[in-house]
């Protein structure tokens, strides 16, 4: 084997790749002066020097996507900045006026106090009604936000439709057996839930994947990253807590939930329309 | 204090050699020969130009078959004015500086 045609070939194949993943971190509509550059790529003489041209395309896409956001029609007006707002305490305040009440109701109707423990008369004696309120009313919620493009309340509702659909599971399966441990199983699965949504909606997407509606890789990696943060938290804090397997479970299945609903929200609060550059 | 707007010594040796033959039609490629800026300085450059009405852009098709349409560039009536301009007020600048920085040039 010829190292140098081998390396050449190498930087020829690394050249293509590189111009292929730019490809991919500018939207479809500000892509023409990259497909210039990667047009102009077919001159060069050898891989090499098609590689140190494909470069040129990193600070090419860096000032693309700069110009683009700078040209976004809705940035910094004042209407722009409001409305969401408006929009996302709504969801969340509103909503909670809802559910709140009729948790009360259903207390009364069905004659118990909301209670965390297992003594009688408390909640855990209707486990299915409560779920139903809890789990309906965060995935209600979250429906309304999407509804009104509130993006935040969405991710909030998310947070708890994941929190209660997993907490309620969990619930069921193992009930409390040991009372300091709920309190504490629940903050790590609310905990898992927030950093798993708070990482998938910060996650960067792929320009130019409008037409894929489910979760991708990076969302997958949010939900893990997020169950390993809190389950080092854990480890340092609460050993016995990870030795249950039902919790340590729920745990992942918060963070993993969480990432995932954060990346449908994402996905479909994008908006559908593209902008030219 | 900000530099003006396509000053930039890169900027001002594209619009140079965009002046020579203004109503020519130029590939990316041999500009960054002729001018010996990378790919990553030359198309920022020739992308800002383009925005401020300077440059006219083309796609052409490709000379060899199975090539991909190139991107071509000339100068606009205005981009051409204000570039003889803006090169005309850099040179006696430059000129000036470089004769500063020789010993025992005042």
């Amino acid at each position: 084997m010829q190292m140098p045609g081998f390396l050449e070939r190498l930087a020829d194949g690394l050249a293509r790749q590189l111009l292929s993943w730019l490809h991919r971190r500018v939207e479809p509509g500000s892509r023409e002066w990259l497909d210039a550059l990667t047009a102009e790529s077919e001159c060069a003489d050898d891989g090499w020097q098609r590689l140190r041209w494909a470069l040129g395309g990193v600070p090419l896409v860096w000032t693309i996507n700069q110009r683009r956001q700078r040209n976004e029609p809705t940035r910094g007006t004042m209407r722009a900045r409001i409305v969401p707002g408006v929009a996302n305490i709504a969801a969340i305040a509103g909503w909670y006026a809802v559910i709140i009440p009729a948790i009360y109701g259903a207390t009364h109707f069905l004659r118990c106090h909301l209670s965390f423990g297992n003594q009688p008369g408390g909640c855990q004696e209707h486990p299915f009604v409560f779920a139903s309120i809890a789990i309906g009313g965060a995935v209600l919620g979250m429906i309304i936000a999407l509804a009104l493009r509130a993006r935040f309340a969405a991710y909030w509702w998310a947070v708890f439709a994941v929190f209660n659909t997993v907490g309620s599971v969990w619930y069921l399966r193992s009930g409390i057996v040991d009372l300091p441990r709920y309190g504490a199983t629940q903050s790590a699965m609310l905990m898992a839930a927030t950093l798993g949504v708070v990482l998938a909606a910060i996650m960067r997407e792929t320009p130019g994947t409008e037409n894929d509606h489910g979760p991708s890789a990076a969302h997958l990696i949010a939900g893990m990253i997020s169950f390993a943060m809190v389950d080092a938290l854990i480890r340092m804090r609460d050993r016995p807590l990870v030795a249950d397997n039902v919790s340590h479970y729920a745990i992942l299945g918060s963070a993993m939930f969480a990432a995932i609903l954060a990346g449908l929200i994402r996905r479909h609060h994008r908006t559908p329309v593209e902008r030219p550059l | 204090m900000p530099r003006l707007p396509n000053t930039s010594p890169q900027t001002l040796s594209v619009l140079a050699l965009l002046l020579e033959s203004p109503r020519s039609w130029h590939y990316g490629y041999a500009l960054s020969q002729l001018t010996g800026l990378k790919s990553g300085t030359l198309y920022p450059i020739l992308l800002r130009l383009a925005d401020q009405g300077w440059l006219e852009t083309r796609w052409a098709e490709p000379e060899q078959p199975g090539r991909p349409p190139r991107h071509t560039y000339r100068l606009t009536g205005a981009g051409a004015k204000t570039a003889r301009t803006k090169l005309a007020e850099a040179a006696p600048s430059r000129m000036t500086r470089r004769l500063a920085a020789v010993p025992g040039s005042r």
